[in-house]
């Protein structure tokens, strides 16, 4: 391949697109553009879609909600053992949580409950869990600042559902980088959560269910219905089904975009196939002249097309990337998030999508470098004696 | 070693360039194709660089039936062969005179010092040399003259052929054209020159003068 | 003479383990495991020997705070745990059937991975291992090969746990179908094993010792 690379026509081919700036410079910039917003999109979905397959994962296989005439209620813990007594069960836990509506600030504050002498699989609860300190409690950032706003800086006044207040101190901050920092979230020992809400000691939120064997989840879900008629019954594949049914690619807004990446994209293909320019019509017309074969004017037509349409590419890409993963797709992940309230918040790591990239390229290079060489082809091959006129 | 046999050349709308030509020239010969424009006179040339093929009847160089060629080896040839001096030069104004003389050789991956000797040798015989790297749309008429026909030499080609060379050009700058072809000429180049300029109609080293009147010799 | 014996016996037996009230399951999933946490985290050392009786012990714990101050369901949660753990024997759980990437059925050549919780293993001398991707491989090939067998695993259905084969028990003709189709499914007790032959209508519920070969091809058809 090295012995086919021409060098020489490289550097005329460069030079060429430097002889018409402006308007290379225009294709330039819109072909950059285009491949960002397709490559930011695409690695926001794929960030989207990392985010909802690790929960899933982290999610117990079964989580049994109560329900009365169709509205939620809470479990007591005789209910939880029931559910222990199950073979095939590995665990089931009660979970406690639910949120206080902070007046003041209309804001409602959502609370996580735990149990000192609980182990917890999902990591952000497992190490608050340790930190946490008796009656004391911990915040996400946006928590932190929402209080503050109201001048709770050291703690917290709870009113109670008798009226009176329970102060809280704040421990401190969540430090995980698993959750977004939009959220108002606070998390407390169990015994503070009861008596704050009045809760019985008995009473549970609901109960998560891990089961060992995965063949047997189906049937189990079963066996809890018998158990359980009026609760609601939701399994960990199901949900992963929802969350792909929501986020994926046929998704209204995603369609959207591309649609009118596509479209412009087009419009500069369609442009370029429509026909040489008289001007760079002479210019092949003159190499032909001077002993070029047509192979020759298309070798250099590629390098043209290929710097112009690699180098939009590469900057697209960065530019993605820089988007995505620095400035963690502020605005257009709000926008994709808003269309579906399953997804309150997404944890955006860094895992470029090599499948997107590759995608976004064979999309953007490969047509943009068609679309030059066949009109030059055309050019190329008709007599070159109009170079005399 | 040139021969065109029995040519005809039409275009669309029933325009016939030429029509039954017959010529042959020798190696080493300077001819003037004498003839207004629209002639034929370029079309000759056009044939005989390949860059046409004839609607009717054979162009033989060197033994090659060049009008029978695919164009890859038409290019070839061209390459090897021909070397053009066009009327408006078409030469590249934002490339430097270096750019422009090296251009047909681009596609040759021939070795940097073998390109910089060709440069040299050519500017020098040209006497352009000092304006190297100086873009073309800086020059003169007639430094940009001397430009198209050292491009059209940097290739060592056994023919030379110039559509209207002075066409644009006073008497001085198309007396040292001349010069430049005489030059050439010593350097035993096949030489032909389509023109309508009464200047090389007496020139005592010109070989033959070939008149063409709307596709005819007469 | 015999009767107050047997009731004796009986009531010892019930003593033995605290609060047999609370079902084994329940113990095993939910208060052993906090009882556990809670005595590595607050008070690993804690000598229990001095207790003769399980109340009493829940009594220091909870009203004396031997074990710093807990409430109800954690006191009682680390009593249980502690009690239970003097009486029962320490059973050495038995090592997970690992699977690379291209180990393959012995007998039906299909690549074990995609099956993880089907897989179960014979060992014979010197490192000597197959694998299977199914209990139903695994007898056929026990059959036709039982000198020198050094171990036999399987997993328990219900907690994936390893188990030695002969102990286990297994239910047949199942409605739970493995890779190969109709398979023995196998339990660490009779009590699980029951519950799933009535779940999963099984059509037969036999220990180790009780399968034929017979029995195995059977399932084939």
């Amino acid at each position: 391949m090295t012995d086919k690379f021409n060098p020489y026509l490289f550097k005329y081919a460069y030079g060429v697109l430097l002889r018409s700036f402006s308007k290379n410079l225009f294709i330039f910039i819109t072909l950059t553009l285009l491949v960002a917003l397709l490559s930011a999109t695409l690695f926001l979905s794929s960030s989207i879609k990392n985010e909802y397959t690790t929960r899933v994962s982290n999610q117990a296989d079964i989580i049994i909600t109560n329900q009365k005439a169709m509205q939620y209620r809470t479990f007591n813990l005789n209910q939880l053992q029931r559910v222990l007594n199950i073979e095939g069960v590995k665990s089931a836990r009660g979970r406690l949580y639910g949120a206080y509506y902070f007046e003041k600030a209309d804001k409602k504050l959502n609370i996580i409950a735990l149990d000192e002498f609980e182990s917890y699989s999902n990591r952000l609860l497992d190490e608050t869990n340790t930190e946490l300190e008796g009656a004391s409690m911990i915040l996400s950032a946006q928590a932190k600042n929402l209080l503050e706003e109201y001048y709770y800086k050291e703690y917290f006044n709870f009113i109670k559902e008798n009226g009176s207040l329970r102060k809280v101190p704040i421990k401190g901050i969540l430090k995980s980088k698993d959750i977004q920092k939009r959220e108002n979230l606070i998390l407390m020992r169990s015994e503070l959560f009861r008596d704050i809400f009045d809760m019985d000691e008995r009473e549970i939120s609901d109960i998560s269910v891990t089961v060992s064997n995965p063949d047997e989840v189906a049937f189990i879900a079963q066996k809890l219905e018998e158990i359980f008629p009026n609760a609601k019954i939701a399994l960990k594949k199901d949900t992963l089904v929802v969350y792909e049914r929501s986020y994926n690619l046929k998704s209204g807004f995603f369609l959207s975009i591309f649609i009118v990446s596509f479209f412009t994209f087009f419009i500069i293909i369609y442009d370029k196939l429509s026909g040489v320019s008289s001007h760079e019509k002479k210019e092949i017309g003159v190499l032909k002249a001077l002993g070029w074969r047509v192979r020759d004017v298309l070798e250099a037509k590629f390098y043209e097309a290929l710097l112009l349409s690699l180098g939009a590419y590469i900057l697209g890409t960065f530019l993605a990337l820089l988007y995505v993963y620095l400035f963690n797709g502020a605005i257009l992940l709000d926008i994709f998030l808003s269309q579906n309230d399953t997804l309150h918040h997404v944890a955006i790591s860094f895992t470029p999508s090599i499948a997107s990239m590759i995608l976004v390229f064979l999309l953007s290079v490969p047509p943009y470098i068609f679309a030059t060489i066949i009109p030059s082809w055309r050019v190329a091959t008709t007599d070159a004696d109009e170079v005399m006129r | 070693m040139i021969e065109l046999k029995h040519i005809s050349k039409y275009y669309e709308k029933n325009i016939k360039a030429l029509d039954d030509v017959n010529l042959s020239f020798k190696e080493g010969e300077l001819i003037v194709l004498k003839g207004v424009s629209g002639s034929g006179k370029s079309t000759i040339l056009s044939l005989i660089a390949g860059l046409t093929k004839p609607s009717r009847g054979e162009v033989i160089v060197d033994t090659k039936h060049i009008s029978k060629l695919a164009d890859h080896f038409i290019s070839l040839y061209r390459r090897e062969n021909i070397g053009f001096v066009f009327q408006r030069y078409n030469l590249i104004p934002s490339l430097s005179v270096k750019e422009n003389i090296l251009l047909p050789l681009l596609p040759m991956k021939l070795k940097k010092e073998e390109l910089e000797r060709r440069v040299v040798e050519v500017t020098e015989l040209f006497k352009i040399a000092d304006k190297k790297e100086s873009l073309v749309k800086n020059l003169s008429g007639g430094e940009q003259q001397r430009v198209a026909i050292a491009r059209s030499n940097v290739n060592s080609p056994k023919i030379i052929l110039a559509d209207e060379p002075t066409a644009n050009l006073d008497e001085t700058l198309s007396l040292e054209f001349i010069a430049m072809i005489e030059e050439l000429k010593s350097k035993n180049r096949t030489i032909i020159i389509a023109t309508h300029d009464p200047l090389f109609f007496n020139l005592a080293f010109v070989d033959r003068v070939v008149n063409i009147k709307q596709g005819k010799i007469v | 003479m015999t009767f107050i014996k047997l009731l004796f016996t009986l009531s010892l037996t019930v003593q033995l383990f605290a609060n047999s009230e609370i079902s084994n399951a329940i113990k095993e999933k939910q208060i052993y495991p906090m009882g556990k946490k809670i005595h590595t985290s607050r008070c690993p050392s804690l000598d229990i020997s001095k207790f003769k009786t399980y109340e009493a012990l829940l009594s220091a714990i909870k009203e004396k705070h031997i074990c710093s101050n807990l409430n109800t369901k954690h006191s009682e949660a680390l009593s249980i745990y502690l009690w239970d753990k003097q009486v029962k024997k320490q059973v050495k759980e038995l090592p997970k059937i690992t699977i690379t990437k291209d180990e393959k059925c012995q007998v039906c050549g299909m690549y074990l991975h995609y099956y993880p919780t089907w897989v179960s293993q014979i060992n014979y001398p010197k490192g000597e291992t197959y694998k299977f991707d199914g209990i139903k491989d695994m007898m056929k090939f026990y059959f036709n090969n039982k000198e020198g067998i050094v171990d036999i695993f399987v997993q328990d259905y219900y907690s994936l746990k390893t188990l030695n084969a002969h102990d286990a028990y297994y239910v047949l003709g199942s409605d739970v179908l493995g890779p190969m189709g109709n398979e023995l499914i196998a339990f660490k007790d009779k009590k699980s094993a029951k519950v799933f032959f009535f779940d999963h209508r099984g059509k037969k519920l036999l220990s180790f010792d009780e399968l034929t070969a017979p029995m195995v091809h059977n399932l084939d058809r």
